[in-house]
């Protein structure tokens, strides 16, 4: 893989370059917090942000969109939503996440909403620091080798970039006279030095190589039924994961008589309707069975099957549920570790 | 080619206690009311017109709670003329903000304080409650007031004989769609969690918490958020009554039940 330099002002010219043709997705504030946006004002592009609320994976699957327009001739298959777009600043835990949705995506039965868009997005990577909630050094998705078109490090006066795909380096010749092909050893040693800081800079960590057997003895736990016990059911941890891939299909006619839509909307299993069929039969009625599946998911069966968890160490989950239910508490739960979180202390017996 | 009235299934609209909101929001579909009229016989519907006939229906709406004789009258007629009833907006589907202190068995002394010795002629006032305290409820459509488009989505599932296709799920997760900071986390009481989507969490979208006015969602954790906003600081009789504020019947049962309750 080819390496550049690029010198920081000129970051800016040259995302304003390549986005001629198509939307630059970036990092922008939103309240304390940062969400991904298409941006023409470049100043609004946050280069120092850690997660953001929503994970990238709104970018190709929007929450709620058409997926056919129907019509007494029939129906038409809507794809509104692929346009020709660019991602800027994603990190790599995040780009581990649409690697894992692509591995849900292609198998099986492809699924073209998904895929489409990939096709007609751009990911430009961006180097990140953890905060006191990141533990992707766990799950080893602080690094990335593939799934990228540019990958920018940043140190501090200038990126480094990695190519790393052709279709980087066609974005690279539009503006060939911003970068530097000669790196120094100052700069090599710069990067290094970066590296090794940085990954010293994951203070906690939890040790997923132990999960799936912990999961299969803890089964019957009653761990599962005091975090069902607190559980809101909002949600939310589903919604914030990037590695979260259900939907729902609704029906949306209308009043005319004969046209309509089909909406596809983001699904949770965390959700009570989710394990409904018809007759209103429920195979997780309880909340403690489904958190049991959200975790197995995630921390056993996609480990049984690609040889790593389907985690990626965002800390979206621990940043969200208000009440503490979240891959640094159930993991460190099951391995036995003392934490303090909200559905330890919960008692579902007394209120007072 | 526009049906003629007799192919069209006959409506009534009807409104009980409640502000009238539904079957405003019903009347401010501007672009769709020639839809509407036109998919559907009207029969009755008092915002809209004066010609209202009060005969057989296949469909009523219902919007308000009842808290009088005369209404609850007026709503067992309805039952008895109507094929299907609708319960639309959070008065009829759960009682309300009038139907705050349903989980207190002290109607008559709550009403005494407010009312005095005030003669009632006009009809004899009730505790207000949700219209399926007396009357079996087909669909439920709720809402403060309910959502235009989830309105003539419901209407137009229910005129081919479908039921409503509704959310089912809390508030939060339209509200992460929405790509919010959640409210609970910045220690804010928010009830978003225990209170069923379809407004577009539009509270928490101009950064204000939820109150519930779309009741309670079918799975509310009510314990849990209980506790959750006792630990951020909040006192047992703020969280009681900014919980009991619109979901009425949904949640009586949970705050009369409520330990260590003083009052």
């Amino acid at each position: 893989m080819r390496v550049i330099k690029l010198n920081k002002e000129n970051l800016f010219p040259f995302l304003e370059v390549i986005s001629e043709k198509a939307d630059l997705w970036a990092p922008v504030k939103k309240g304390d917090k940062h969400v991904f946006k298409v941006v023409d004002d470049f100043s609004k592009v946050e280069l120092s942000t850690t997660r953001t609320i929503l994970p990238p994976r709104k970018i190709f699957l929007p929450p709620t969109f058409s997926m056919f327009n129907i019509s007494e001739k029939g129906y038409e298959e809507d794809f509104s939503h692929v346009t020709k777009k660019i991602l800027f600043g994603i990190h790599p835990c995040d780009i581990h996440g649409l690697l894992t949705l692509d591995n849900f995506f292609k198998q099986d039965y492809l699924d073209p909403y998904y895929l489409e868009a990939r096709k007609n997005t751009l990911i430009l990577g961006l180097s990140c620091w953890p905060d006191e909630y990141c533990f992707a050094k766990s799950t080893n998705t602080h690094i990335i080798e593939e799934g990228f078109d540019l990958f920018f490090t940043d140190l501090k006066d200038f990126f480094l970039v990695w190519i790393g795909s052709s279709q980087g380096d066609d974005l690279i010749r539009l503006k060939p006279e911003f970068f530097d092909e000669n790196l120094t050893d100052t700069d090599i040693q710069t990067y290094i030095r970066w590296q090794t800081e940085r990954d010293k800079a994951y203070k906690w960590g939890i040790n997923f190589n132990a999960l799936p057997d912990l999961i299969e003895l803890k089964y019957r736990d009653s761990l599962w039924e005091k975090l069902g016990d607190a559980c809101l059911a909002c949600g939310s941890c589903t919604n914030v994961c990037p590695t979260c891939n259900c939907y729902n299909i609704m029906d949306k006619q209308f009043l005319g008589g004969k046209d309509g839509k089909m909406i596809r909307y983001w699904d949770a299993c965390t959700l009570e309707e989710y394990s409904e069929i018809a007759g209103g039969e429920n195979f997780r009625k309880k909340r403690a069975d489904r958190l049991k599946l959200w975790y197995t998911h995630k921390l056993q069966a996609y480990i049984s099957k690609y040889g790593k968890p389907s985690c990626v160490g965002c800390g979206r989950c621990i940043v969200t549920c208000p009440v503490d239910i979240n891959v640094r508490t159930v993991g460190k739960a099951l391995l036995g570790e003392k934490e303090d979180a909200f559905w330890l202390r919960f008692n579902k017996e007394v209120t007072k | 080619m526009e049906k003629e009235n007799n192919d069209k299934l006959k409506i009534g609209i009807y409104e009980l206690t409640g502000c009238a909101g539904d079957a405003l929001l019903i009347l401010d579909c501007e672009k769709e009311l020639v839809d509407i009229f036109n998919a559907a016989d009207i029969q009755s519907f008092l915002m809209a017109k004066s010609d209202n006939i009060d005969e057989e229906l296949d469909i009523a709406l219902v919007e308000g709670s009842v808290s009088t004789e005369r209404e609850k009258e007026e709503l067992l007629d309805i039952r008895k003329r109507a094929k299907t009833v609708v319960a639309i907006g959070i008065c009829s589907c759960f009682g309300g903000i009038q139907a705050a202190f349903l989980d207190q068995k002290e109607w008559e002394k709550n009403f005494k304080k407010i009312y005095g010795d005030t003669k009632m002629t006009h009809t004899k006032p009730v505790q207000s409650k949700p219209i399926d305290a007396y009357i079996k409820v087909d669909y439920y459509l709720p809402g403060c007031p309910i959502e235009k488009e989830q309105f003539l989505s419901t209407f137009n599932r229910i005129l081919r004989g479908n039921p409503p296709e509704l959310y089912r799920f809390p508030v939060c997760v339209e509200c992460k769609w929405n790509e919010n900071d959640c409210l609970l986390n910045k220690d804010i009481p928010c009830l978003g969690p225990i209170t069923r989507a379809g407004c577009g969490s539009i509270c928490i979208n101009h950064n204000l918490p939820c109150v519930g006015c779309w009741g309670l969602v079918e799975e509310a954790n009510l314990t849990s958020e209980f506790q959750l906003l006792q630990e951020k600081g909040f006192d047992y009789d703020f969280i009681k009554k900014k919980m009991a504020n619109f979901s009425g019947t949904g949640i009586a049962d949970f705050l009369g039940n409520l330990k260590g309750d003083k009052k």
